[in-house]
């Protein structure tokens, strides 16, 4: 009796691990070669790694601040979602899954629900394409976003969804993924920033974009962990182009002592120990240009 | 050998709340940070009591925080926890500020952040006294 049991709850609970694990078809031929399912060689533990991603800093935040300052929405900034069954490598579906996650941060600052169908679309093409769509809740995203019912809503959605995509690609054996998708959201985001730079001069989005220095050093510490990798390797070659730029840019740091205020009914630190940062202007051309080159280069076809 | 089937299916049904924090909870607290605040990131917390003579166990997050922003933190404890949540946010060693003052029993929660330094930062969460205890920590990003 007891044995009977045992066995009928254990088919119960193979059914529902069958079931919240399940995928959706996926829109493109795609196989996973052999040599990615195998473990990956990690040159950083799995805990530094970790705290490295959580290192490098939301592309919402890069929105949030061009909206701050006035810039009106374009949609000449995004990459465009037409290429999206043209990406048909697992290179290209991550990098590109990482592009079109920046680009819909870009939409959600600025609430545009109609283009953020079309990048959802593409999106959940894209997370198919490499096996990790069952973790992008596409309905309910669809729904926030057409019904622009709960803004907050889609906004913890959308970055929930990479987050269980990137945690599931590292405890799978497809790091390297993850790396791409962290890299590609990090380019559109630096690019959405220059390009808004090229139009509008701030001192504010010169610093903004020097600041990047750190992020770059942290996504090449990620990607240098797969770099067994030809395509992730070459994209490491590619980034140190960008790196050369940026290490021409010099961040000093001053000392104070943090201050408590009330503001708005709100306990408010702010903090006196500055960043300084030294970019002049034709070390920020050359960053808006090689990050163009770069980028448009990444998101062809 | 009806109460061995009996614990069985317990378990069976009681999986996902071990499993797992509860994602309905996780959203509310994320979309519940106030006035102008966009959501960033969460920080799930499940730590246990502490063990006598020992430290109070605590959960240590890093995050990348840019100059000129300003971020709110906020903690959120849900009613089945034993403990209370503190959140504190720290530049390298140095405490910058912490969601609970322990002298005046004051709670700070939320506490707003402006960032004058890019860099990387650490959010630690402990539970009150060393209880055990589950929490969810928001950082978010405010419009000025």
């Amino acid at each position: 009796m007891f044995r009977s049991a045992f066995i009928i709850l254990l088919t119960i609970v193979f059914l529902l691990s069958c079931q919240t694990r399940k995928g959706k078809q996926s829109a493109t031929e795609f196989e996973v070669p052999d040599s990615v399912l195998t473990s990956e060689t990690m040159v950083i533990s799995e805990e530094a790694l970790d705290e490295i991603v959580q290192n490098v800093s939301s592309p919402v935040e890069m929105a949030a601040l061009i909206k701050e300052l006035g810039v009106p929405f374009s949609t000449k900034y995004l990459a465009t979602t037409d290429y999206v069954d043209k990406y048909n490598t697992s290179f290209k579906m991550a990098y590109n899954l990482g592009v079109f996650g920046a680009d819909l941060g870009y939409l959600n600052i600025y609430e545009k629900s109609a283009q953020v169908v079309d990048y959802l679309t593409a999106i959940n093409k894209l997370a198919d394409g490499i096996k990790v769509g069952q973790f992008f809740d596409f309905k309910t995203l669809q729904r926030l976003a057409t019904s622009r019912e709960n803004i907050d809503s889609l906004m913890f959605i959308s970055v929930n969804s990479f987050n269980n995509m990137d945690k599931y690609l590292r405890e799978n054996s497809r790091g390297h993924l993850s790396a791409l998708m962290i890299a590609g959201t990090w380019i559109e985001g630096l690019y959405l920033v220059t390009q808004v730079a090229v139009e509008k001069s701030s001192k504010d989005l010169g610093d903004r974009i020097g600041e990047q220095k750190v992020n770059l050093d942290n996504i090449l510490l990620i990607l240098n962990n797969y770099k067994e990798y030809q395509q992730v390797s070459e994209l490491i070659a590619t980034l140190n182009e960008l790196k050369d730029e940026f290490d021409m840019v010099d961040i000093t740091y001053e000392i104070g002592e943090p201050q408590t205020v009330e503001q708005d009914g709100m306990v408010m630190i702010v903090q006196n120990e500055k960043s300084v940062v030294k970019i002049t202007d034709d070390q920020l051309n050359k960053i808006i240009n090689k990050t163009k080159q770069i980028r448009n280069k990444l998101i062809s076809a | 050998m009806k109460r061995q089937i009996l614990i069985l299916f317990t378990i069976l049904f009681t999986w996902p709340a071990f499993s797992q924090f509860n994602p309905g909870f996780v959203e509310q607290c994320a979309t519940n940070s106030g006035k102008n605040a966009t959501y960033l990131k969460d920080f799930q917390v499940v730590l246990n009591a502490a063990q006598p003579e020992q430290v109070a166990p605590i959960a240590r997050y890093p995050l990348v925080l840019s100059k000129n922003n300003i971020y709110r933190f906020s903690v959120c404890t849900p009613e089945d926890s034993p403990g209370k949540a503190v959140l504190q946010l720290y530049d390298s060693n140095k405490l910058i500020f912490s969601s609970f003052n322990k002298d005046t029993g004051e709670e700070y929660n939320p506490f707003n952040f402006l960032c004058q330094k890019t860099g990387i930062y650490h959010v630690f969460i402990s539970f009150l006294d060393g209880k055990q205890g589950h929490a969810v920590g928001v950082l978010s990003y405010v419009t000025k």
